[in-house]
C-alpha cells in the first residue's frame, strides 16, 4: 500500500494533467467504491480515477509508476457478489474505466462484431443496436443491465444464447500494460495505418496474448471487439421442470448430446428450484429461524409448489425463420426429455406467467433486464458470494457435486442455489451463497461455507472459473507452486513496478 | 420549526432506509447521477442525507434540500434495486419534512404553492391560459423558473391534445359488455389534463364506447392529489385524495363501476398506492384500499378488450416511450405495447428507457436545467428511430419532449382510438397505411424472401 505522501503527490500530478474531473478523494466517493457484499470489512480505497480515453489511462499509469501507487481498474464495478466495486485490497487507487469512457466505437453489420470501451453496458449495446437498427443481437447476462460487456468478458462472464461463452467472444484488444505501454493484440499489433483482422481472427501470428488479460493484473484494457451474432427472426424458448432434487443426474445426461451436436444452440441451464424463485420472493422461514438454519424441504416444496415448478428447472431456446420452422425440433426436445416421464413441459403460455421463467425468456432474446437482482433480497443484510465452480457434463459427477454442495450449505445453514450453464463438455456451476452481511454469525457461516465448497471441489479435482475478490488468493493458494511463480513472473515483465491491481487473481 | 411527522412514518422510512444495503445498482441508473456523476445527486448519496436530516430533528442542510430537489422522484433507483429498498416512501416523507421545516425563502415557497395551486385547480389553469396568451412570449424570454413555466405553457406538444373544435362525441355503447368484470368504468379527468390534455380523455372515452365499455361520469372533477404529495404538501394532498376515496369508493361500493380508468399514469401511480397513503386512516382505510385495487391504467384495461380494427394507421411507427411513473410507479411495460400492436402499429423502444424524460411533474418547472438536459438526452434518443409518432401514458412527459423532439406526440389511447376508427391524432393526418411486415412462413423468413442475404436462417 502507498504512503499517504505519495498518495497525495499522485493526485496531485494526476488532477494536473488530466484535469480535476479526472480524480476524486471525496469522502463520499472514497466510502461507496471501498463497499461490497462479501464476508470482510469494505475496502476504502485511496483515490478514485475517472480516465476518458487510452491515453489518459497511460499517462495515469506512468504517474502510478513514479509515485508507486497501486491502481484498480474496474469497468462499471456492477461485480456484486465479486467484489462489486472495490479492489481486491483497501487504499488501492479504483479506476473507475466506465464513467467516462463508454463509446461504441463500431459495428460491424457484415462480419457481426463490434468495438467498445469499458464503460459500454449491456444496456447500452443493447439500445445502440436498436437504435442502429441493427440486425445483430448481444448475448445478455441474466446480472446487472449495468454491467460492462467488456468487464463481464474480461472476467471470463458468461450470458445466454448462442454466444454464451462472453471470454470466447472476445476478439482484438487495446490493452495499457503496467510499465505504461500501449500495445494491440492479434493482427492489431501490425504496423500499419488499418487492421482488417483486429477484430475478426484470432489466428494472428505468434502467441495468443489476449488470455493474458483475462482475470489478471497484467494490463487495463481500455478497448477490444467483441463478435455479436445476428438476430434470428423467431426464438422460442423452452422449459422442462423435473420435481426432485436427483433428477439432476437424467438432466445432465439428457443435455449433453444436445449440445455436442449443438441440436440446441443455446447453453442449457438446469436451475434449481431456489435460485429461481428467489427473484420473487424472500426466505419464509428467516423470521423464524434468525437464519440459522436452511430452508426446510416442507418450506422449499410449498414454494415448488407455489410457483409450478420442481427441483430443476430446464432452459433454453431454439432459432430459426419462424415458429412453425422450430417447431419440429421443439417436438424432438420435449420427446427428449419428458421420455423417462419425470420431466415436465410447460408451455410458453405458462412460462409468462411465472416470473422466474420470463427473466429467462427476456435474456435468450438479447433483452437485459434487472428481474434476477431481486434474488440478492432472500436473505436480509445484503451480503451475496458467488462461487463459480465447473463440472463435467456427466450426469452422476454433476450429481455427486450437487449432493454434496447441498449438504455443505445445509451444514452451514445456508441454502442451496445453483444454476448449471451446460455446455457441450462441461457446465458452469453458478453458486450463489445470499447471506446476512449485517449479522457477523451468519457472515462467518457463509465464509466457512464458501471455503468448505472450494475444498470440497478441488479435493475431487475441479477448480473455480472465476472468484470474488476476498478469495482470489486463498485459490491460488492451491495451484502446484510453478504455475504461482510463472503468473509472478509475467507480472514481473509486464508490470516491473506492481502497479496494476497487486493481489488480484491472488497475483503479486 | 416544524409540523411534526407522525412516528409511525417516521419508522416507516428509516426502516426503508435500513434496507439499503449498498448494491450500487441504483447509481447507475440514476439520470442525475449519470448527468453529473455527483455522489450526492445518486439514490445512495440521498439516502444518506435523508437519514443523517431524519435523525437531526433539525432543520435540513442547504446542501440537502439542494439534492433532494435535484430528484426527480422517478424511481428508476427502485426498479433496479437488488434489496427492495422503497424509495418512494423515503423520497416522499424527505420532502414533507423539507416543506414542514420551512427553511426556504419566502419567494421559493410562494412559487412552489402557486405552481401546486395553480397546476391542480382547471379554473385558474384555464384563466391564466386566456389571460397569460398576450404575454407567453416575454415570458418566455425570462430566465429560471418563470420562463421554464412559460416555454412549458407554449410547448408545441399542447396543440395535440386540445380538445376539437367541434366536439367529438364517444360512439354509442355498440356492443355487449365484454366482460362481466368489465361493464363499467369511472374515468379520471385529471385537473392539468382536462384543461392541457382534453383531446386524450376524449379519445377513451370513443374507445371504451366501441369495446362496450360503459364511462360512468362523475360528479365533478377531482384532483387525486399526486402533484402537491410529490412537492412534499402531504396533508394537503390527503385532502385531495380523501375526495377520490370517498367519490370513487362510493360507486364501487354501490356496484356502480368496476374500474377506475387512469390516462394520467403520474396520478395512476399514486392512486394505486391510496392503501399506504390512508393506512392509518379508520375511516377510509378500506375505501382507499378497493379504490387502489380498482385503478388500472387505460393500456391496461384496453389490452384485454376486443376493438376493431380500421386499419388507417397500420405500419405507423410509434417510439413509445415509457413514462417514470408507468415504468417503475406501476411496473406496466407490456401491455402499451401489446396493446399498440394489436391495433397494427411498428412499435420502437426508445435507448435508455430507464432514464427520466426530465418532465417529472413539476420538475420541469422548478429544476428547467437538469430537466432540459434530460429532455435533450431523450430527443436524440428518439431521433435515432426516425418515428411517426412518439407515444407515452402521460401527458407531461409527451408535452416535455415535444419541445425538444420534432415529431408528433400522442397519448397511447389516442392512437389505440385512431386504430379503431376514431380520428387521426394531430400532425398525423396526412398518414399513408403501409403494409405490416409479412408473418414469416415455415421455412423462409420474410427478409430473405425478398432478397436479403445477410443472415440465414
Ligand atoms: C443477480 C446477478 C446475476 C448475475 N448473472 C451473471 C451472469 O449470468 N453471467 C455473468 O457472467 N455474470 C453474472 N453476474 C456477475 C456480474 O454482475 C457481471 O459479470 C458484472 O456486471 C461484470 O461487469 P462489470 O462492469 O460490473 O465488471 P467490473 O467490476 O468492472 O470488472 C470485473 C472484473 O474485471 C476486471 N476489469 C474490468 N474492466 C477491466 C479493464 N478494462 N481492464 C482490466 N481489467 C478489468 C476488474 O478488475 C474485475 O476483476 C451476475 C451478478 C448478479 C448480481
Ligand atoms: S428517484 Fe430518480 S432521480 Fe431520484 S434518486 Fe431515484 S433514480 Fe435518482
Amino acid at each position: 500500500m502507498a504512503n499517504e505522501e505519495s498518495i497525495r503527490a499522485f493526485v496531485q500530478a494526476v488532477s494536473g494533467e488530466l484535469g480535476s474531473e479526472a480524480i476524486s478523494t471525496g469522502e463520499e466517493v472514497l466510502t461507496r467504491y471501498g463497499e461490497h457484499t462479501l464476508p470482510g470489512p469494505d475496502l476504502r480505497p485511496a483515490a478514485v480515477a475517472f480516465p476518458d480515453s487510452t491515453q489518459a489511462v497511460q499517462k495515469l499509469v506512468l504517474a502510478a509508476n513514479r509515485y508507486r501507487v497501486p491502481l484498480y481498474p474496474i469497468s462499471t464495478g456492477q461485480n456484486i457478489g465479486l467484489g462489486s466495486r472495490s479492489s481486491v485490497r483497501a487504499g488501492q487507487v479504483v479506476v473507475d474505466l466506465g464513467r467516462r469512457m463508454s463509446r461504441v466505437i463500431e459495428v460491424n453489420e457484415a462480419l457481426a462484431y463490434c468495438v467498445v470501451e469499458p464503460g459500454v453496458t449491456f444496456q447500452a449495446m443493447y439500445d445502440e443496436l436498436v437504435k442502429r437498427k441493427s440486425k445483430l443481437m448481444i448475448s445478455a447476462t441474466a446480472g446487472p443491465p449495468q454491467g460492462s460487456l467488456l468487464g463481464n468478458a474480461l472476467d471470463k462472464g458468461g450470458g445466454s444464447g448462442a454466444y454464451a461463452d462472453h471470454f470466447g467472444t472476445l476478439c482484438g484488444m487495446e490493452v495499457v500494460l503496467g510499465s505504461g505501454d500501449v500495445i494491440r493484440t492479434g493482427d492489431g499489433s501490425l504496423e500499419s495505418a488499418s487492421h482488417l483482422n483486429w477484430h475478426v481472427s484470432k489466428y494472428s501470428f505468434g502467441p495468443y496474448l489476449e488470455g493474458l488479460f483475462t482475470q489478471s493484473n497484467y494490463g487495463i484494457v481500455t478497448r477490444a471487439g467483441m463478435w455479436v451474432m445476428p438476430r434470428p427472426p423467431h426464438i422460442e424458448s423452452f422449459f422442462f421442470t423435473f420435481p426432485d432434487d436427483t433428477d439432476l443426474h437424467q438432466i445432465v445426461d439428457l443435455i449433453r448430446p444436445l449440445k455436442l451436436s449443438n441440436f440446441v444452440p443455446t447453453q442449457i441451464r438446469a436451475t434449481n428450484d431456489l435460485y429461481l424463485i428467489a427473484a420473487d420472493c424472500v426466505h419464509p422461514e428467516y423470521g423464524q429461524s434468525g437464519g440459522k438454519k436452511q430452508i426446510t424441504d416442507e418450506a422449499r416444496r410449498a414454494l415448488q409448489k407455489r410457483y409450478g415448478l420442481g427441483s430443476w428447472t430446464v432452459s433454453g431456446a431454439f432459432y430459426g425463420a419462424s415458429r412453425q420452422a422450430v417447431q419440429p425440433q421443439l417436438d424432438r426436445v420435449i420427446a427428449h426429455f419428458t421420455r423417462s416421464g419425470k420431466g415436465r413441459f410447460i408451455a410458453l403460455e405458462e412460462a409468462n406467467e411465472i416470473a422466474p421463467l420470463r427473466i429467462s425468456m427476456n435474456s435468450y432474446e438479447g433483452v437485459p433486464g434487472e428481474g434476477e437482482l431481486k434474488m440478492l433480497r432472500w436473505r436480509p443484510g445484503g451480503g451475496t458470494i458467488w462461487f463459480l465452480p465447473r463440472t463435467p457434463m456427466i450426469g452422476s459427477v454433476a450429481n455427486e457435486f450437487h449432493l454434496a454442495s447441498r449438504g455443505i450449505c445445509r451444514d452451514h445453514g445456508l441454502e442451496y442455489m445453483v444454476s448449471n450453464v451446460c455446455g457441450p463438455r462441461f457446465a458452469r456451476g453458478v453458486h450463489t451463497l445470499v447471506y446476512n452481511r449485517g449479522d457477523a454469525e451468519e457472515t462467518a457461516r457463509a465464509d466457512a461455507c464458501y471455503r468448505a465448497l472450494a475444498l470440497e471441489f478441488a479435493g475431487k479435482g475441479v477448480f473455480v472459473g472465476r472468484a470474488p475478490t476476498a478469495y482470489q488468493g486463498f485459490h491460488q493458494g492451491q495451484r502446484m507452486s510453478a504455475f504461482v511463480e510463472a503468473c509472478a513472473a509475467i507480472k514481473r515483465a509486464l508490470d516491473p513496478n506492481g502497479i496494476i491491481a497487486p493481489g488480484k487473481y491472488g497475483i503479486d | 420549526m416544524h409540523a411534526p411527522i407522525p412516528i409511525t412514518r417516521l419508522d416507516q422510512a428509516r426502516a426503508a432506509a435500513g434496507e439499503c444495503v449498498h448494491f450500487g445498482f441504483c447509481t447507475a441508473v440514476c439520470p442525475t447521477y449519470i448527468l453529473d456523476g455527483e455522489e450526492n445527486d445518486s439514490p445512495r448519496g440521498r439516502f444518506v442525507l435523508i437519514k443523517e436530516m431524519l435523525a437531526s430533528k433539525a432543520p435540513p442542510r442547504r446542501a440537502t434540500v439542494v439534492h433532494l430537489d435535484r430528484c426527480l422522484s422517478c424511481l428508476s433507483c427502485e426498479t433496479s434495486c437488488g434489496a427492495g429498498v422503497n424509495y418512494r416512501v423515503l423520497i416522499d416523507i424527505a420532502r414533507e419534512y423539507v416543506e414542514s421545516s420551512r427553511v426556504r425563502s419566502l419567494p421559493d415557497r410562494l412559487f412552489r404553492s402557486g405552481v401546486a395551486a395553480l397546476l391542480t385547480s382547471p379554473r385558474m389553469l384555464r384563466g391564466l391560459r386566456i389571460l397569460g396568451k398576450p404575454l407567453s412570449g416575454l415570458v418566455c424570454a425570462l430566465p429560471g423558473r418563470l420562463g421554464a413555466l412559460g416555454r412549458l405553457a407554449n410547448a408545441p406538444g399542447l396543440a395535440a391534445f386540445s380538445p376539437r373544435g367541434a366536439p367529438v362525441l364517444p360512439a354509442p355503447c355498440s356492443r355487449e359488455a365484454p366482460s362481466p368484470q368489465l361493464r363499467s368504468v369511472a374515468l379520471l379527468e385529471g385537473c392539468a389534463q382536462s384543461v392541457l390534455g382534453a383531446e386524450i380523455n376524449c379519445a377513451a372515452r370513443r374507445v371504451l364506447a366501441r369495446a362496450g365499455v360503459r364511462v360512468v361520469e362523475s360528479r365533478g372533477n377531482f384532483c387525486c392529489g399526486a402533484m402537491k404529495l410529490h412537492l412534499g404538501f402531504r396533508e394537503q394532498a390527503i385532502k385531495q385524495a380523501a375526495r377520490c376515496v370517498r367519490h370513487w369508493g362510493e360507486m364501487l361500493a354501490a356496484g356502480a363501476i368496476d374500474a377506475i380508468a387512469v390516462t394520467t399514469s403520474g396520478c395512476g401511480s399514486v392512486i394505486r398506492h391510496y392503501d399506504e397513503l390512508f393506512a392509518d386512516d379508520a375511516e377510509l382505510g378500506q375505501a382507499a384500499a378497493s379504490v387502489a385495487r380498482a385503478a388500472r391504467d387505460i393500456s391496461v384495461i384496453l389490452a384485454e378488450l376486443p376493438l376493431p380494427l380500421a386499419n388507417t394507421n397500420s405500419g405507423a411507427l410509434v417510439a413509445y416511450h415509457d413514462a417514470c411513473s408507468m415504468k417503475h410507479g406501476q411496473r406496466i411495460t407490456r401491455e402499451p405495447r401489446a396493446l399498440l400492436r394489436k391495433m397494427g402499429y411498428v412499435v420502437a423502444d426508445i435507448a435508455e428507457g430507464h432514464i427520466c424524460c426530465g418532465s417529472a411533474g413539476t420538475y420541469n418547472i422548478l429544476q428547467p436545467e437538469m430537466s432540459a438536459r434530460l429532455g435533450q438526452r431523450k430527443a436524440a434518443n428518439i431521433e435515432a428511430i426516425a418515428p411517426d409518432v412518439i407515444a407515452a401514458g402521460n401527458l407531461g412527459c409527451l408535452i416535455q419532449i415535444s419541445r425538444f423532439a420534432e415529431y408528433p406526440v400522442a397519448h397511447t389511447v389516442q392512437l389505440v382510438d385512431w386504430a379503431s376508427g376514431g380520428p387521426a391524432p394531430r400532425g398525423l393526418e396526412g398518414f399513408v397505411p403501409r403494409p405490416l411486415a409479412q408473418e414469416a412462413s415455415a421455412e423462409v423468413p420474410a427478409a430473405e424472401a425478398n432478397g436479403d442475404n445477410s443472415a440465414f436462417w
